[in-house]
């Protein structure tokens, strides 16, 4: 007899969701989560005013040095002194890089993982993309067409609460949309020239995963409508955007189905050969070292795209010398990211007079891919989307001229809107890419370090320089001045912190770790629906992908457990 | 209206210093100064110095000014426990060549020299700095810091600025040219 019906290995963006799927259709779920327990009311600091924080709430630069050289060169932008706790030091959580490569694992342990300080970019994938490796013959054909995930992105997005607009555009399907936060007026503006100067680029306003209509659902579990703080790396009281914490968590919660485990870092799944199944997860307490077995009928890993590969490879037996469901010899390959680096920016005039009220959460505009819609017209494979924004200079502090009153004026005079632009692009599979277990070096629960090995192809490179060429050129069909477009230079791969594809899904055992259920061709009871699965990256942000697969394996497993068939 | 000098001389008991107080109530390594005293990074000398040019630049109007929320204080707090020693030493370099070049464009002792000619040094070589006709490193730094600290406090923040912690909504499209 198992402890439970099903363990979910994680708390984060997909954790959440197969927990909460899982115990809605009555299983006891246990939910192991590597991390100390976040409790809203005593962790989330969104409620501090710039002046309750010293020091502009910047984390001491020989703190940065040592503790977080990875986490802050990587996202500076989310890192403050109070909500550091939130990422991890690199040094108690150390990985190595292959020589020649660089790679920020970028990243939080604790309840809800990345999911609370994630940016909220959300959006569906198309045929395009579920078409993509097919067309070109890069990675394998992904098991699954778009038409099979629509009513688990509708029944996740209706759930999570996603503001945006209904465009219609075949690459880019719509979701079920709660009002999208308006474009500002030097938006319209570029949004009016760019489309009549380039008919089929589009610019629509960022689909964000933020409550702006809340729904009875969403207030049964204390969310409410955002505030327009933009204090979302920091907690939300409001439980306005989506996060495990937020919403899948306390859902779960409330079916009294889940058990939740703190400070458990799986150091295995066992496995047992004579009735082909998993069995169980073998943990050991973070902070006492205490080692223990749990077990139950189906395991779901959720852990991140590499953290899950490596919880494989480290589960060795004579069935799975190389690792757990490894026979194909993928899982850790194929490690896939977003590529950024390329962008403008410039300003606009006109608008003078114009300000903001309330603070936008993450970003502003989106411009969906554009590039081999219709056929291969581009020199290079695939694409990108752009993410911008726009704002009023005159409140950017400390670089006007002037001194005395008009100094202070000057700060809330509108003058001309900065309009930025950055890509995001899709990165090629290759079996290549990877992270494996190092071979020697161990952290200090004894189980080995992650040694990344990733590099871009030339594809990633040329995409980038057409990228920054394009955003200069939409800037310029807008009118903007003073257009900067810093040297394309690649973003470090895992920067974007989208990362994927390290135990892919596909038609063919021999060529992929998971069908198109997420769940293991090799061992029935073994799913996983964190970005591993992912065969392909496309360009849009991956998490509302994550939780639509998530929802969608829940209920595969349930039913097969219901019928017996696990 | 105080004028320049009874800010600076008398901003700890002023209206100014209590509001500097209250300000700054919520952060413990913040301490009040004032321009004769050394705080925890800065010489009672740089102190005097930043307290000067920190009022000329943001000066007290219908709202605080940088003296009267305490800005060297706040800077004195970052960059004791803020910065490391390269960003110490080469803003204690910028602060050092700011001074230099104002005592020798008013060819004296820039901090005793009358207010309203310090104000006007300090003014075109502020300009000058701005449109590249001068180069005189870390003045930018410098100013970043004075303002972004006048920011971040309460007076700054709500009172100039009008920051509003919950706004509650968004809205993209605010015409304030009734007010321009």
């Amino acid at each position: 007899m198992a402890d439970f019906d099903a363990i979910v290995v994680g708390s984060g963006m997909s954790g959440g969701m197969s927990a909460k799927e899982l115990t809605e259709r009555g299983l006891k779920v246990l939910v192991l989560e590597r991390g100390p327990e976040i409790i809203p009311q005593r962790d989330y600091v969104d409620q501090l005013a710039p002046w309750e924080t010293p020091n502009f709430d910047s984390v001491p630069q020989d703190e940065i040095e040592k503790h977080y050289p990875k986490q802050y060169g990587g996202v500076a932008y989310a890192i403050k002194e109070s909500n550091k706790n939130f990422w991890v030091k690199d040094d108690e959580h150390p990985y190595e890089e292959a020589e020649g490569t660089s790679y920020d694992w970028l990243r939080g342990y604790h309840t809800a993982g990345r999911s609370i300080m994630w940016s909220r970019q959300t959006y569906r994938l198309s045929d395009l993309d579920f078409e993509a490796n097919k067309k070109d013959g890069y990675g394998v054909d992904w098991p699954i067409r778009y038409a099979d995930l629509v009513p688990w992105y509708e029944k996740v997005e209706t759930f999570a609460g996603i503001s945006g607009s209904a465009e219609g555009l075949p690459q880019l399907p719509d979701s079920v949309f709660q009002p999208a936060f308006e474009l500002t007026d030097a938006e319209k503006e570029l949004k009016s020239k760019v489309e009549t100067t380039f008919p089929e680029r589009n610019i629509i306003p960022a689909r964000v995963a933020h409550i702006t209509q809340v729904t009875d659902e969403q207030r049964s579990l204390g969310r409410t409508n955002c505030q327009a703080r933009n204090r979302c790396h920091f907690g939300c009281t409001f439980k306005a955007y989506f996060s495990s914490l937020n919403a899948t968590l306390p859902a779960a919660e409330r079916t009294g189905n889940l058990t939740m485990v703190h400070n458990a870092i799986v150091q295995s799944v066992e496995y047992d050969a004579e009735s082909n199944r998993v069995t169980g997860v073998r943990v050991v307490d973070a902070e006492t070292n205490e080692k223990k077995l749990y077990t139950a009928r189906i395991i779901f890993l959720n852990a991140s795209a590499i953290a899950s590969a490596m919880i494989l490879l480290q589960s060795k037996s004579q069935a799975y010398p190389t690792g757990l469901a490894n026979r194909s010899d993928q899982v850790g390959r194929n490690l896939l990211d977003h590529v950024s680096g390329a962008g403008a920016a410039g300003l606009m005039s006109g608008f003078d007079n114009m300000k903001v009220f309330g603070r936008r959460p993450s970003g502003g505009i989106y411009i969906p891919r554009y590039a081999n819609l219709n056929g291969q017209d581009k020199p290079y494979l695939r694409g990108f989307g752009f993410q911008g924004g726009s704002t009023p200079i005159g409140d950017s502090g400390g670089q006007i001229a002037g001194i005395g009153r008009e100094y202070k004026e000057a700060h809330k005079k509108p003058g001309p809107w900065r309009i930025s632009i950055g890509a995001f692009g899709e990165q090629l599979p290759n079996p290549d890419n990877r992270v494996t277990l190092h071979a020697s070096k161990r952290d200090r629960w004894g189980n080995p370090l992650a040694l990344f090995n990733v590099r871009y192809s030339d594809n990633e490179h040329t995409m980038l320089q057409e990228a920054s060429k394009d955003a200069v050129a939409m800037l310029e069909a807008a009118g903007c001045t003073n257009i900067t477009a810093s040297p394309v230079s690649l973003t470090k791969p895992g920067n974007r912190i989208h990362e994927m594809g390290s135990a892919r899904m596909g038609r063919d055992p021999a060529t992929s770790v998971l069908n198109g259920w997420c769940q293991a061709h090799e061992i029935p009871n073994l799913f996983i629906t964190d970005g591993s699965f992912m065969t392909s990256s496309a360009c849009q942000n991956p998490s509302l992908t994550y939780l639509a697969f998530s929802a969608r394996a829940a209920h595969y497993a349930a039913d097969l457990l219901a019928d017996g068939v696990i | 209206m105080a004028t320049r000098r009874e800010v600076l001389q008398g901003l700890i008991v002023s209206m100014g210093g209590a509001a500097a107080l209250t300000a700054c109530g919520g952060i413990a390594n913040v301490v009040a100064t004032s321009p004769g005293a050394a705080g925890r990074f800065y010489t009672a000398a740089e102190m005097s110095f930043l307290s000067s040019i920190s009022d000329m630049i943001i000066p007290r109007t219908e709202t605080p000014g940088a003296v009267d929320v305490n800005v060297p204080g706040y800077m004195d707090a970052l960059m004791t426990d803020w910065a490391n020693d390269e960003t110490r030493n080469s803003h204690r370099q910028a602060l050092s060549r700011i001074e230099n070049e104002l005592d020798r464009l008013v060819g004296g002792r820039f901090v005793e020299t009358e207010e309203s000619r310090a104000t006007s040094v300090l003014s075109e070589l502020d300009a000058a700095v701005f449109d590249g006709s001068k180069d005189l490193d870390g003045y930018r730094s410098v100013k970043g810091y004075i303002s972004r600290s006048y920011f971040a406090t309460e007076g700054g923040a709500v009172e100039e600025l009008k920051w509003v912690s919950v706004p509650g909504r968004w809205d993209p499209s605010v015409d304030i040219s009734d007010t321009l």
